[in-house]
């Protein structure tokens, strides 16, 4: 217990740090901002209690909210797909369920399942957040498109990570 | 009681999302930059030592640009001396403080952080209220206007950059002097629309546009830009692509402009309206 929390405290600062110190400085063209970040709520364990998932979410939104000078922004969408996470992974689940204590890794339940999985709960972060920064409809498409954009890149640095993180 | 207890136990996840959504739409809400950039303040003092040592890192990395930058800056300053000196002996004036009374005030301010890629882009400076920094000062920076400053903490200043859908600057076209109002539109940081300019004038690729000095923030004269295209939609106003001097991505050291005569203009306005 001790020692799961000590190691995903750890990987709590890793990926906080990674944000802040290369993520967030890739600026190119407005269309791609990842916010990798997010992986920390894909990675807590199936049967974490929704409280603390959400709350986790918004702490951890709040952290990056800190750093870039936006408050309430990345809470608002941490929390939101904290809150979707449980449902996908309901309707994602493997043919026999979870087993207790089981991690939503791609090591545990592959690529196709784990790309599904990602892919939902980042889509609903990038929609909720890049449509609370503009905060206006004009221009829908165009943020679409950034939210889409945005989206593949996290996703996909988000599947590096996890691949390297099935390592070890 | 018991059947209240009940709800609660069923949607408690539901009432806790709501409850953090709440306090985050609330934060979110305040968003009239002045407020935002006073709470941003107050909660920054975390972040300014890690972004400094960011910003440093990058600054060493780029000295190579900044030194030309510097050396281009010199020579064009070194021009206009020459042309003063000149102008103060070939005419007649002598030298009094209520002629030569500066108007604007220079100070050399370094980003801490900076954006180009959001919507709403701000960017932080080393310099606050001991500096002498106070709000709705201009801060020019890269040959052309960078943005205005929105919230001072001691040390430290925050300014909404040029790059904010927010953002709006009284510019006129050097060359026939009509003017109209410049902002952003989120889409490309090196792309700024000018609008409000009349149908009739006649408008040329290339050319310069300025500040006007109708603000009483930014000096007059000062270059935002060319321009590099322009649409005429169904209404009775030009939209004109305008490509900014200042490159934000590269921004590093800037100027912040106090307008010594600012108080005098505001009142004056006022005591008329």
């Amino acid at each position: 217990m001790i020692n799961s929390v000590i190691r995903y405290t750890v990987v709590f600062i890793l990926l906080v740090l990674l944000q802040i110190l290369l993520f967030n400085n890739i600026q190119f063209s407005g269309y791609v901002n990842p916010y990798v970040y997010i992986m920390f709520i894909l990675i807590l364990p199936v049967e974490i209690p929704s409280w603390l998932l959400l709350i986790l979410a918004f702490f951890t939104g709040m952290t990056i909210d800190i750093f870039t000078g936006t408050p309430g922004m990345h809470s608002s969408a941490s929390v939101l797909a904290a809150f979707i996470r449980p449902s996908v992974l309901r309707s994602n689940s493997p043919r026999d369920g979870f087993e207790p204590g089981a991690q939503p890794s791609m090591l545990s339940y592959g690529f196709r399942w784990y790309l599904i999985y990602a892919t939902l709960v980042v889509l609903v972060h990038h929609t909720a957040l890049f449509y609370l920064e503009v905060f206006r409809l004009a221009d829908f498409f165009r943020t679409l498109l950034r939210v889409l954009l945005s989206s593949v890149f996290t996703v996909t640095f988000v599947l590096i990570i996890e691949y390297y993180r099935k390592g070890r | 009681m018991r059947s209240l207890l009940n709800f609660l136990e069923r949607y408690s996840n539901l009432i806790i999302f709501l409850i953090l959504e709440g306090i985050a739409i609330y934060f979110l809400s305040t968003r009239n930059y002045y407020h935002n950039a006073r709470a941003v303040n107050s909660i920054r003092w975390l972040a300014y030592g890690f972004e400094e040592r960011i910003t440093n890192t990058r600054n060493y990395i780029n000295l190579r640009d900044i030194n030309a930058n510097l050396a281009a800056e010199n020579t064009a300053l070194r021009n206009s001396i020459n042309r003063l000196v000149r102008n103060n002996t070939s005419t007649f004036y002598s030298v009094s403080d209520t002629v030569y009374q500066q108007q604007y005030q220079y100070t050399t301010a370094r980003l801490t952080s900076n954006s180009v890629n959001k919507q709403k882009n701000f960017f932080t400076i080393n310099k606050g209220t001991r500096h002498g920094i106070s709000n709705d000062m201009a801060i020019i920076g890269g040959g052309g206007i960078a943005g205005v400053v929105v919230g001072c903490s001691e040390n430290f200043s925050v300014a909404m950059s040029l790059l904010n859908l927010d953002f709006r600057v009284s510019a006129r076209i050097k060359s026939n002097g009509y003017f109209g109002s410049l902002s952003w539109d989120g889409r490309d940081y090196r792309t700024t629309i000018l609008s409000d300019i009349p149908q009739h004038v006649t408008v040329n690729i290339g050319d310069t546009i300025e500040t006007t000095g109708y603000s009483a923030i930014f000096p007059e004269g000062v270059t935002i830009g060319t321009i590099t295209g322009f649409e005429k939609p169904g209404s009775d106003f030009y939209i004109i692509y305008v490509q900014l001097v200042t490159d934000f991505r590269k921004l590093q050291f800037v100027d912040v402009v106090a307008n010594k005569r600012k108080a005098e203009l505001i009142q004056l306005e006022e005591k008329i309206e």
